[in-house]
């Protein structure tokens, strides 16, 4: 049974972060890495993604971008940012107030993608030291995320505690339409049979 | 009109009249062109998903607070936190 899931604990803390925004004056980028979309979820397009979400929080487009994007746009049939301009943008951006990156799943990334984008948060982190990177994944990506961005990452386990499992089950209940027959009485059966058994972590 | 925007549009193609124009209304497209792809969407359609009060002791966890506060400080110390989940902590829902 799959309680507590990193795209569980990505979304809450993302939640979290947009509340704290809405009191101080920070800015929250997300990426929900999905292996079933690995074609289009590329460095470019990674990155790409979390700049536009900084942009979009700023009043005005920064002139770099905008002129950049009249540029651009003159060659023929248009032409993107490459992962360096990306790049170098977001240490532009990231440094106008304190920024809140969160990648998640990021072993769901093409594994040979992992180190350009990894590669690229410490730069950004290098130009801009009031900026904070949250990813989830599984365990066996700690060694890769501690060679690219240089051994500084605090590690924390998601494990569901009791109270998860029992919000987790109270939920799939009221959610089961198919189980009409379910009473009051047989659902705190289930729930207690089931948070009884927890297994130990 | 600010002094950078005026430059800015001063900077290319002044030939093109309706650059005056364009520039305000480019910012949605400007923004598409950054990256195609709307992760918020993915975070809107997560968060429905997510039972009421799951995994809200992560955020009172020391390693999540040292993270998150240190943003106004500046810590590099604290930069990063990388948050994990064996096999069976999952990828998928179960359905």
């Amino acid at each position: 049974m799959v309680v507590l899931t990193c795209n569980d604990t990505s979304s809450l803390v993302v939640d979290k972060l947009c509340d704290m925004a809405g009191e101080r004056n920070i800015a929250v980028s997300c990426f929900y890495v999905d292996f079933a979309a690995r074609e289009e979820q590329t460095p470019t397009n990674i990155l790409g993604s979390l700049l536009k979400q900084i942009v979009g929080g700023l009043e005005k487009v920064p002139d770099e971008i905008s002129r950049t994007f009249q540029d651009y746009r003159k060659v023929i049939g248009g032409r993107g940012l490459r992962v360096a301009e990306i790049v170098k943008i977001l240490q532009t951006v990231t440094s106008l107030k304190p920024t809140f990156i969160c990648i998640d799943a990021l072993d769901e990334c093409v594994e040979r993608h992992r180190p350009e984008v990894l590669d690229s948060l410490r730069k950004i982190l290098q130009k801009s030291p009031n900026t904070r990177i949250f990813l989830t994944g599984r365990r066996h990506i700690r060694g890769e995320i501690e060679t690219h961005l240089g051994g500084r990452a605090a590690v924390l386990s998601i494990k569901p505690n009791g109270d998860d499992i029992l919000g987790y089950v109270q939920m799939r209940l009221s959610k089961d339409t198919s189980l009409g027959a379910v009473d009051s009485g047989l659902e705190d059966e289930i729930i207690k049979s089931l948070t009884e058994n927890i297994p130990e972590t | 009109m600010s002094m950078s925007f005026r430059d800015n549009i001063n900077s290319f193609n002044v030939s093109n009249v309706s650059n005056h124009y364009a520039l305000a209304e480019d910012r949605s497209e400007i923004l598409t062109w950054l990256s195609p792809l709307e992760p918020r969407i993915r975070h809107q359609d997560l968060r429905t998903r997510r039972a009421d009060s799951i995994g809200e002791w992560l955020l009172e966890t020391d390693e999540f607070k040292r993270w998150c506060d240190g943003a106004q400080r500046e810590e590099p110390d604290h930069a990063i936190l990388f948050c994990c989940g064996g096999p069976g902590v999952g990828k998928t829902y179960l359905r």
